[in-house]
């Protein structure tokens, strides 16, 4: 027992301590920025070398708009228990992301809140979408901030 | 003090995961590195002047290596993903990133292009371009640090190094003379090897040039390896498949370069029953260099975008998406 917990966080640590991994370079997203959206699935591409969620999410005059969020690939995520069919088309999600510099509508995924409350982060270098993340994120939440931006302009 | 003990390690690793994971680069180049004591570079037992004549002295002082048969060859079965390594402390200061780019280890040129990608690192915690952004192969060295997962199959005549990214491979050809009969060079080069007991003896030649990672240097198409592949066992269960490696490259370096890398059974993959798959970076890669020269996508409904899950060149025909099961498109509100 006392050999498998500790064969446990070797496998932990070693784990999590991949650096920000990507056959590309993360310097088209604006890291410092982090959006909430509420989101629909329009597809789960659980790919290599990058997985990719594409939503839709609802602009004020009630166009819809794609938004499309890339993540890290399969080998990193099934060890956060995140697969192929976490997201369904049709899903409503809550989102967080990091956009494009250049103001298209894509983006770094941070986080996603499932239906049934669960956060899961399907995050690669793009955004941060850590237990740290989440936390900080609850509390915003509760508060009404929908952007990182909004959040420390009023100290928080 | 039995249930003390346990607290104490699930604490121990509870810290370590805030630890890494508040920090993504917290160690630098490490890929996975933590898993078990750390990582030790055993150098050479002495200087010499080419790979090849490292290989030859490592071959003589192994007697021209172990026959091992198909029952005695070492087997390193499963899946494995990467465990560390020590690439960044050869040309980084501090060996994480923290710090300065080590002078004299690369030659001027070399270390000049080094130099502009570690500013970009630091400054803008991006380096502006990554190789792999236009798909080209991990290549070597960086086969020996790229995450994914891998898998090493060991016959008594070859051995096979494989790795999801790519998908790449290296097959290791034991006991035979390097060959070329290309004309050129390729992202895997040639690898002959021999066995002494359990370590495999490699050597690689006719390489492209190509980089560490898009964060450390770069290398020519003069790049050789000499690496010695061994499966370690340490206390609490702990394996490791090390890789002491000795780069050559007249070109990039100004004296030959050692560095240790690691992997470990991917037990989380294999828990989840994961295997390793094909894929084409061609048709799921979305990245270009935009005119400033950065990174960039093509995102859906622009020139250029590749759908991954989207049709052959014959969609009229019935089943013919690369989304079988869901069988989605990208137009914007369809769900």
């Amino acid at each position: 027992m006392k050999t498998s917990i500790k064969r446990l966080s070797w496998v932990l640590a070693a784990t999590l301590s991949i650096p920000a991994l990507a056959h590309h370079s993360f310097a088209m997203f604006d890291r410092d920025t982090e959006i909430v959206k509420t989101a629909t699935v329009q597809r789960w591409a659980f790919n290599n070398p990058h997985s990719w969620l594409y939503v839709n999410i609802t602009n004020e005059d009630g166009s819809k708009t794609l938004l499309s969020l890339e993540g890290a690939s399969p080998t990193q995520l099934i060890p956060r228990g995140i697969t192929g069919s976490t997201f369904e088309p049709g899903d409503t999600l809550l989102v967080m992301y990091c956009p494009l510099r250049d103001g298209r509508p894509g983006g770094g995924i941070g986080w996603a809140k499932l239906a049934d409350g669960r956060f899961v982060s399907p995050a690669d270098g793009g955004c941060n979408g850590n237990d740290a993340s989440i936390s900080r994120w609850q509390e915003w939440l509760k508060q009404g901030y929908t952007t990182s931006k909004e959040a420390t302009a009023a100290g928080k | 003090m039995h249930r003390f003990t346990q607290a104490c390690w699930l604490g121990l690793s509870l810290l370590l995961l805030t630890a890494v994971s508040s920090s993504a680069f917290a160690q630098g180049g490490g890929f996975g590195g933590g898993y078990g004591p750390p990582l030790q570079v055993v150098p050479p037992p002495k200087q010499f002047a080419s790979s090849d004549e490292h290989y030859a002295y490592l071959l003589e002082q192994a007697n021209g290596g172990t026959k091992h048969t198909l029952a005695s060859v070492p087997r390193w079965d499963g899946l494995w993903v990467t465990a560390g390594n020590n690439h960044m402390e050869a040309f980084i200061d501090t060996g994480n990133f923290g710090g300065k780019v080590r002078e004299g280890v690369l030659t001027p040129a070399y270390e000049k292009a080094y130099k502009e990608r570690w500013r970009q690192q630091m400054e803008q915690r991006q380096v502006d371009y990554d190789r792999l952004g236009e798909c080209q192969p991990p290549g070597m060295p960086r086969f020996l640090l790229e995450p994914y997962s891998h898998e090493f199959i060991n016959l008594p005549d070859q051995s096979y190094l494989i790795n999801d990214f790519g998908p790449s491979i290296r097959r290791v050809l034991i006991g035979r003379e390097h060959s070329n009969l290309y004309g050129t060079h390729s992202w895997y080069g040639d690898t002959i090897g021999f066995w002494e007991g359990d370590k495999l003896v490699m050597s690689t030649k006719y390489l492209y040039p190509a980089d560490f990672t898009r964060w450390s240097p770069m290398t020519s198409n003069q790049f050789e390896s000499i690496e010695i592949w061994q499966l370690k066992k340490y206390d609490d269960g702990i394996e490791r498949l090390e890789v002491q490696a000795t780069f050559y490259d007249r070109f990039a370096f100004v004296k030959p370069v050692n560095v240790v890398y690691a992997f470990r059974h991917a037990t989380e993959l294999q828990a989840a029953d994961y295997r390793v798959n094909q894929w084409e970076c061609d048709q799921t890669n979305n990245t270009f260099l935009d005119d400033e020269g950065i990174s960039n996508f093509h995102l859906p409904g622009e020139e250029g975008f590749n759908d991954a899950r989207g049709y052959t060149h014959f969609p009229e025909l019935p089943g013919q998406s690369f989304d079988p099961i869901y069988n989605t498109t990208l137009e914007p509100g369809a769900n």
